[in-house]
């Protein structure tokens, strides 16, 4: 802190010509201002009884409806879960179920599922892995998103170890995630009423977001060294179509935010009446069995706001039921025991006598 | 006839020496053991010695020095170490998050602290620049040469025109007035304005001309550097003569020069050597109690964040499994995944970095920021707080200690000048016994009319005189009346005392009614004033004569001008506590004046006259109870064999070129003034008393009986003895009936009293235990008598004994030991200078301000800082915690859940400017209901809005909104959320959950706020605005590099469902509506006073404070000074002057507006200029 000279200088340069300025500069009155004054207009907002009951009951008009109309909405969905990882090995290998998956035999297993109410097309075919950490961190990072959109960035490969060559080679698509695709597969026939052994064809295009397939995979880049390397993790790929056409790999790699995860497999662009009966031809090629996982198939409709997920209706109902609860509850308070606002007997230096 | 003729020199004063006591005041650091030889006019002689350049450099960095001390200065804050860290951790690839995560915040906090850093660097270094090269003259082949100031060197013979600076410290040699002497003014040093006087040895009167000047050779022998801006010992020796110097020589650089032509002098120090550049260093700078409380929550954040971290570390080392054959741990085991210890260890530090968010780094930043705006456009500018008279705003000295001011508990005041604004007037006195001056003081108005007495308006001798500084009137002495007094030689010698004694400089034409006294403090003005009233007209000054016009001494009517020689002047100081004169009078006849405080005259007074000593104590008793400040005055003949003998003792000591002061002080012991008559200045302002008689007081004197008898015996260890013994037995006994009456319900309020003496025993380390627990059950301690090492002493005994917060008051600088002591230093920019100011944490015109910088400022400065920490801690741990949770699903792998991005930007961006608002604008209640209720201060003092209660309830408030906010978005967007069946991703999910936060952690500043301005709502909605904005570009663009584009056309993906909408209302609502239930249950059944008294005013409409203003504007001194007396209680306590209180803060505010806060008896000091508002509320 040079206190002195600076201002020796200053008020040495300024003697000059202060005269001039001399009265404005001799009043160290403060201007006014609401900021400097801390006067700037407010609103005081006090949370009055009323306010709290009002904005509970405000909150409960909005979201009871709300919870309604969701609630609604995810009942009209209908859905099949089949649990499959463990009714298809036979009954001899279960015992070493690793083995079994791993192993060269033949890995058919027909499941039959029942439509119980009427669901209307599309209806779309998801598998579900649970237990499967697609969100561990050694597994999210270990992609090149460089790669899969341009030819030229192949190379790009430190992010993928430890699937980043095989043989030298830049593998494509590299990374852990795309080694270890899924690729157990379904094929659908139906019995219905009149019919049985109806095909369902499962349409595979469109089930990946759009801008990953138009921006995230490149539309010449084609997969090379996939699954060369000494272990096989899961799924081979068509080396003849370019990546922004495999749209399993696709869907594969929005990696899933928790361990239980769903991922579309296909589309069935037919109406399933009550009572059908869906014979699910699958080749159970994935293996889950080494950590425990479980895979599920799963049919479903859709509404507007989705699959079937009553959460947001229940949270719904119940935050908008608390919000009625706690106004009724605070209102039969007030009633019963009001408290006078600004009551000078709650100050804290006339509750306590005697305070120093 | 009362002169004595006896006169005893007190032979053992020259062997006793006063206990040396130890005392550090300011930054005087010890003296450097050697001295300093300058030859003057002789460069080459001092080439060897290398003294330092006249340049200087206040600057901290250069251009080299910038980036590496500027960054150290920046790495000092432990958070930003703790940043540092993380970023190099987060470099390796342990990390699960790119380094910019941490390096971003870290570079956005260190740039704007280091732009700030250079900005004013830069201006520093302009203006040493412009300084070191303005131009002075020094002496070159017997021309008067301009050079640069940085080209001045040490022995130069420089010229110093009017009116300009001193390039150095320069040794005054002769001057273009008469008698050597030249005027400065120092307000650069120590902000005094009036005019002192330097005088230049005779020898070197002559040495004016350059052609006599360039003759010059002498040599300076000196102390070497330092800060003591008011010592200076040195010899000049010139042709083999050694002259003694003293600071009178000395003209320090930063002074200018005044009403004289020019001066010549030698430099001595240069540069950073000179005394203000030794001085100009840091006030050492105070944390606020609340910052040192903070640095614990900063602890406790990291010890949750290591708790946090070895959960996971735990959690991975289990959980992690081969068989996940996914992970790629089979076919290129990795070392890190060998066992489970090691999994653990590394990913305990994955962890350290992913978590490092919830130590908010940008906290200290954005404190920094509010506290300084605070104190420059708010404490600084409030026109509250200007005192129009003296053209004196508040300032703010440091913005550290802002919210301190909310918290104090303890006030120590100094009394005198401090209470009292310092307007002097000389009002009474006693003359041998005889006691004159007819005023009443509004003190004996006050007290007569609380017993139901009607004073009747005083009468006024017709002509009396009123003048500022002088209001008395008693027709027994004026206009020469005094000649028929009983005592006229005593009055006689009274009145020259007032006209000789002091050092006062007239200005201005030479007539009665034109003169201006430029005086060091008012009392001096006001006795100078009061002897031309008298008739004693002192006009004029040399550095040896005084001249004063004396009327009626010879007979009445006669005028006559006298000149007095002054021998010798022994200046004021608050060790010496009275000043002397020795003067000569045209006669030859040698006479001693003092004037002093009571206790060191009464000390030294002649025996034999115990009658007036008696009844001058009584009148003293008497002034002082009706609160007036009193000096005695003193006068002794001396014989020259006397004098000479004293005379040589005092020169010796004044050459000594070490322990001066010492020396000086040995030789005063010769001095025994005999007794006079006392003389009473009133203390023209709400004199103010803290102690009434419904309390109990316990009096500790020194004058007992027992003590008394010790005296007279004499013996000094008996008397130590004694009186230690007595303090001792007091105390005891007092902290008894002390805690007996703490005990009982509605017991007297307390107070203490204890003189200077006693407290030098109390202060003893084996009583103090017993005076600290004594004081502190007391509502007011009155400590008289002391000197400034005891003040701080006490201060320091309540700050640190009690560990309260404590405040210090004063306007002199004998107070400046003791507002350094205090956690918050308040200076008066009064008329005593402005060393307390320049100690001060903050500056204030008037002691009445105190209200508004306690209980407006401070107060809401506290409630501010204290919601902006915990808004840091809680925003800061609601997202780190989200992130936490997430971490269970993931295998504790520590994979990151929310874009790098996002997360780097969540604290400097997203939720940077609300909470800075919030610092800036939270009001609770009005600035005139925080006055009308001082019980409000009550919360600061407790804490209330610190606790760590309260950190619980954040943290259970962010736990709380951590979980809705993740678990919500994880289970409802579990499965397809479109009528397409698509799926969400990790990064739909996570950019979901950052959405939701950002928007329930902004609005949550508007649920705080108890004052919500337009600059709320901009930034809370800026701030949303701005992640979405940045959302829509980031998720926008890809980038050519090989980075992982997670959010790609993330938030269009999720923007593109009705889920988006419906989460983003259920989300923010039902992560806010626990804080609310829990704000609408607190205040329903447990409020805090300040949200009951927003209710009591919930219907008034904040009246502007500009019409405030006006009401107080209309308040003439008259008024305000009567409605003060009105409110003072009576008053019965028998003392004499000087105090030095401590009460509790209410006794200074209870204010008489607060309807109910309840009247107590013991509140004292009502604020003047404060009055009731009208409580209709004003309809608009």
């Amino acid at each position: 802190m040079a206190m002195t000279p600076n201002s020796a200088s200053s008020s040495a340069a300024a003697s000059g010509s202060a005269d001039s300025s001399a009265s404005r500069r001799n009043s160290k009155r403060p201007k006014y201002s609401k900021f400097t004054q801390q006067e700037l207009p407010a609103c005081k907002p006090i949370l009055t009884p009323g306010w709290v009951i009002l904005t509970f009951l405000v909150i409960s008009v909005i979201f009871i409806p709300l919870g309604v109309v969701s609630l609604f909405a995810s009942q009209d969905v209908v859905e099949i879960v089949d649990r499959y990882d463990n009714d298809c090995i036979p009954a001899p290998a279960r015992a070493n179920k690793v083995a079994y998956i791993q192993g060269d035999g033949d890995k058919s297993c027909i499941r039959n599922l029942t439509v119980p109410k009427l669901m209307k097309h599309p209806i779309y075919v998801y598998y579900q892995l649970e237990n499967f950490y697609q969100n561990h961190r050694r597994y999210v990072k270990s992609r090149s998103d460089a790669q899969l959109r341009s030819v030229r960035d192949e190379n790009q490969i430190s992010a993928c170890k430890p699937e980043d060559d095989a043989n030298g080679q830049p593998i494509v698509p590299c990374g852990l995630i795309a080694w270890s695709l899924f690729n157990d597969t379904y094929t659908l026939t139906k019995d219905s009423q009149n019919l049985t052994g109806q095909n369902l064809t499962v349409n595979k295009n469109g089930i990946a977001w759009e801008s990953d397939r138009e921006h995230k995979f490149g539309k010449n880049v084609f997969p090379k060294n996939f699954q060369k390397g000494n272990l096989t993790g899961g799924g081979n790929l068509d080396v003849n179509k370019p990546l922004s056409e495999q749209e399993d790999l696709i869907v594969w790699m929005r990696t899933a935010a928790l361990p239980t995860f769903r991922k579309l497999y296909g589309k069935i662009e037919s109406d399933l009446q009550k009572g059908d009966v869906i014979h699910v031809n699958l080749k159970n090629n994935y293996n889950t069995y080494s950590f425990d996982g479980k895979k599920k198939l799963v049919l479903s409709t859709t509404s507007w706001l989705g699959g079937k997920n009553d959460f947001l209706g229940i949270a719904y109902l119940t935050v908008g039921g608390i919000c009625f609860f706690l106004a009724l509850a605070f209102t039969i308070m007030y009633l019963v025991k009001p408290r006078r606002l600004g009551d000078p007997t709650y100050l804290s230096w006339n509750r306590i006598p005697g305070g120093r | 006839m009362v002169r004595s003729g006896s006169f005893s020199v007190d032979s053992s004063a020259s062997h006793r020496r006063t206990p040396s006591r130890t005392v550090t005041l300011g930054h005087i650091q010890p003296q450097a053991p050697s001295y300093r030889t300058v030859f003057c006019n002789d460069r080459d002689s001092n080439q060897p010695v290398r003294f330092k350049g006249n340049s200087i450099s206040t600057t901290k960095y250069n251009v080299f020095t910038f980036l590496p001390k500027g960054l150290f200065e920046q790495f000092r804050r432990i958070a930003n170490i703790y940043f540092l860290g993380i970023s190099c951790l987060s470099m390796t690839p342990i990390s699960p998050v790119s380094p910019i995560t941490n390096v971003a915040p870290l570079s956005m906090v260190l740039l704007v602290s280091l732009i700030k850093e250079a900005f004013e660097d830069w201006k520093r270094f302009q203006n040493d620049m412009s300084i070191n090269n303005s131009k002075v003259e020094i002496l070159q082949d017997q021309q008067w040469v301009a050079i640069p100031w940085r080209k001045l060197q040490v022995g130069d013979v420089v010229k110093i025109k009017k009116d300009g600076f001193f390039p150095a410290d320069i040794l005054f040699l002769s001057s273009t007035n008469p008698d050597g002497i030249c005027y400065v003014e120092t307000a650069n040093l120590d902000g005094e304005t009036n005019l002192k006087i330097r005088k230049a040895l005779e020898r070197t009167w002559d040495y004016l001309l350059p052609e006599k000047a360039s003759e010059f050779k002498g040599e300076i022998q000196c102390e070497q550097p330092n800060n003591s801006l008011y010592t200076f010992t040195g010899n000049l020796i010139v042709q083999k003569q050694t002259l003694p110097l003293s600071p009178d020589q000395l003209l320090l650089r930063g002074c200018s020069l005044r009403n004289t032509e020019y001066i010549v002098g030698a430099v001595v120090f240069t540069g950073h050597e000179t005394k203000v550049m030794m001085n100009a260093m840091n006030a050492p700078s105070k944390r606020s109690t609340l910052e040192k409380k903070l640095d614990k929550l900063i602890i406790t954040i990291f010890c949750v964040l290591v708790t946090m971290c070895l959960i996971g570390a735990i959690g991975c080392s289990i959980v992690t499994d081969r068989e996940d054959y996914y992970l790629g741990l089979l076919q290129k085991p990795d070392w890190e995944y060998r066992n489970g210890f090691v999994i653990g260890f590394f990913t305990f530090f994955t962890l350290v970095t992913l978590f490092s968010s919830i130590i908010p780094i940008s906290l200290y930043v954005s404190i920094e920021m509010i506290k300084f705006i605070q104190s420059t456009q708010f404490i600084n500018r409030d026109l509250n707080m200007y005192h129009a008279e003296t053209n004196t705003p508040a300032s703010a000295r440091t913005s550290n200690l802002n919210e301190e001011l909310g918290q104090v508990e303890y006030i120590f005041s100094d009394k005198t000048g401090t209470l009292t604004r310092n307007l002097m007037e000389f009002f009474k006195c006693s003359i041998g016994g005889i006691s004159y001056g007819c005023g009443v003081t509004e003190i004996e108005r006050g007290i007569a009319e609380r017993h139901g007495l009607k004073v009747q308006e005083e009468e006024r001798s017709t002509g009396a005189i009123r003048e500022k500084g002088f209001n008395f009137d008693d027709p027994r002495l004026m206009r020469g009346a005094w000649r028929n007094e009983p005592n006229p030689d005593l009055c006689k010698e009274l009145f020259r005392c007032l006209a000789i004694c002091h050092t006062v400089l007239p200005e201005g034409d030479e007539s009665p009614e034109k003169i201006v006294y430029q005086a060091a403090s008012p009392d001096e003005a006001a006795l100078v004033t009061a002897a031309k009233n008298f008739g004693f007209f002192f006009y004029r000054r040399t550095p040896t004569m005084v001249y004063v016009r004396e009327s009626h001494v010879e007979k009445m009517g006669k005028i006559q001008d006298v000149a007095y020689e002054i021998l010798n002047v022994l200046e004021f100081n608050s060790t010496r506590k009275r000043q002397s004169v020795v003067c000569r009078f045209p006669d030859g006849r040698l006479v001693l004046y003092c004037k002093g405080a009571d206790t060191v005259i009464f000390e030294r007074l002649a025996d034999g006259m115990d009658d007036i000593r008696k009844v001058t104590r009584e009148h003293l008793e008497h002034f002082g109870s009706s609160g007036l400040r009193t000096l005695c005055l003193a006068y002794r003949d001396l014989n020259p064999e006397t004098y000479d003998s004293w005379n040589e003792k005092f020169i010796q000591a004044k050459s000594a070129l070490r322990d001066r002061e010492k020396k000086l002080d040995e030789v005063n012991h010769y001095f025994l003034p005999i007794f006079f008559s006392i003389n009473d200045l009133e203390e023209n302002s709400r004199a103010c008393n803290l102690i009434n008689n419904d309390m109990k007081q316990f009096i500790i004197s020194s004058e007992t009986d027992a003590i008394r008898e010790a005296e007279e015996r004499g013996d000094q260890v008996e008397i130590a003895r004694v009186i230690k013994e007595e303090v001792k037995k007091g105390l005891r006994k007092s902290l008894e009936e002390a805690q007996h009456s703490l005990h009982t319900v509605a017991g007297p309020k307390l107070a203490l009293v204890i003189d200077g003496k006693c407290l030098m025993y109390a202060l003893d380390p084996t009583l103090r235990v017993t005076l600290l627990s004594l004081s502190l059950n007391c509502t007011s301690v009155v400590c008289c008598r002391v000197s400034p090492l005891q003040k701080a002493q006490v201060t320091s005994l309540v700050r640190k004994g009690a560990k309260k917060i404590t405040l210090s008051i004063g306007d002199g600088a004998n107070d400046v030991s003791m507002i350094q002591a205090a956690h918050v230093g308040i200076g008066i920019s009064g008329m005593e200078g402005m060393q307390a100011v320049m100690a001060s944490d903050f500056a204030i015109a008037q002691f009445r301000f105190l209200t508004d910088l306690l209980l407006v400022h401070g107060r809401w400065s506290y409630l501010r800082i204290c919601k902006v920490v915990m808004y840091f801690f809680y925003k800061n741990l609601t997202f780190t915690l989200t992130q936490f949770w997430f971490t269970f699903r993931t295998g504790f792998s520590g994979q990151r859940f929310y874009d790098d991005w996002f997360q780097s930007l969540y604290n400097v961006v997203f939720t940077a400017l609300p909470v800075i608002v919030l610092g800036l604008f939270e009001k609770d209640v009005s600035a005139s209901l925080s006055k009308r209720y001082p019980e409000l201060y009550r919360e600061g003092i407790r804490n209330s809005f610190f606790k760590w209660r309260v950190v619980a309830v954040w943290a259970s408030s962010a736990v709380y909104q951590s979980l809705v906010c993740y678990l919500f978005v994880t289970a409802s967007s579990f499965g397809a959320i479109n009528s397409s069946g698509k799926i969400f991703g990790l990064w739909d999910v996570s950019t979901m959950v950052f959405t939701c936060l950002v928007i329930a952690v902004n609005v949550r500043i508007l649920l705080m706020s108890n004052s919500i301005t337009r600059w709320h709502y901009i930034t809370v909605g800026g701030s949303i605005l701005a992640w979405l904005v940045f959302a829509f570009i980031y998720c926008g663009i890809t980038t050519p590099r090989d980075r992982n584009e997670n959010v790609y056309f993330v938030i269009y993906v999720l923007m593109s469902t009705f889920y988006f909408y419906f989460t983003l209302l259920l989300v923010p609502i039902v992560s806010l509506l626990g804080d609310f239930i829990f704000q609408g249950v607190e205040r329903w059944f447990f409020p805090y006073d300040y949200q009951i008294v927003q209710e009591i005013h919930r219907h008034e409409s904040d009246a502007s404070k500009a019409d405030h203003l006006e009401i107080e504007n209309e308040l003439t001194p008259q008024e305000a000074r009567s409605y003060a007396i009105s409110q003072l209680p009576r008053e019965l306590s028998k003392h004499t002057g000087f105090a030095f209180d401590s009460p509790g803060y209410e006794s200074f505010f209870a204010s008489q507006l607060g309807v109910y806060a309840p009247q107590k008896a013991w509140d004292v000091a009502r604020r003047a200029s404060m009055r009731s508002r009208p409580k209709v509320p004003k309809k608009k």
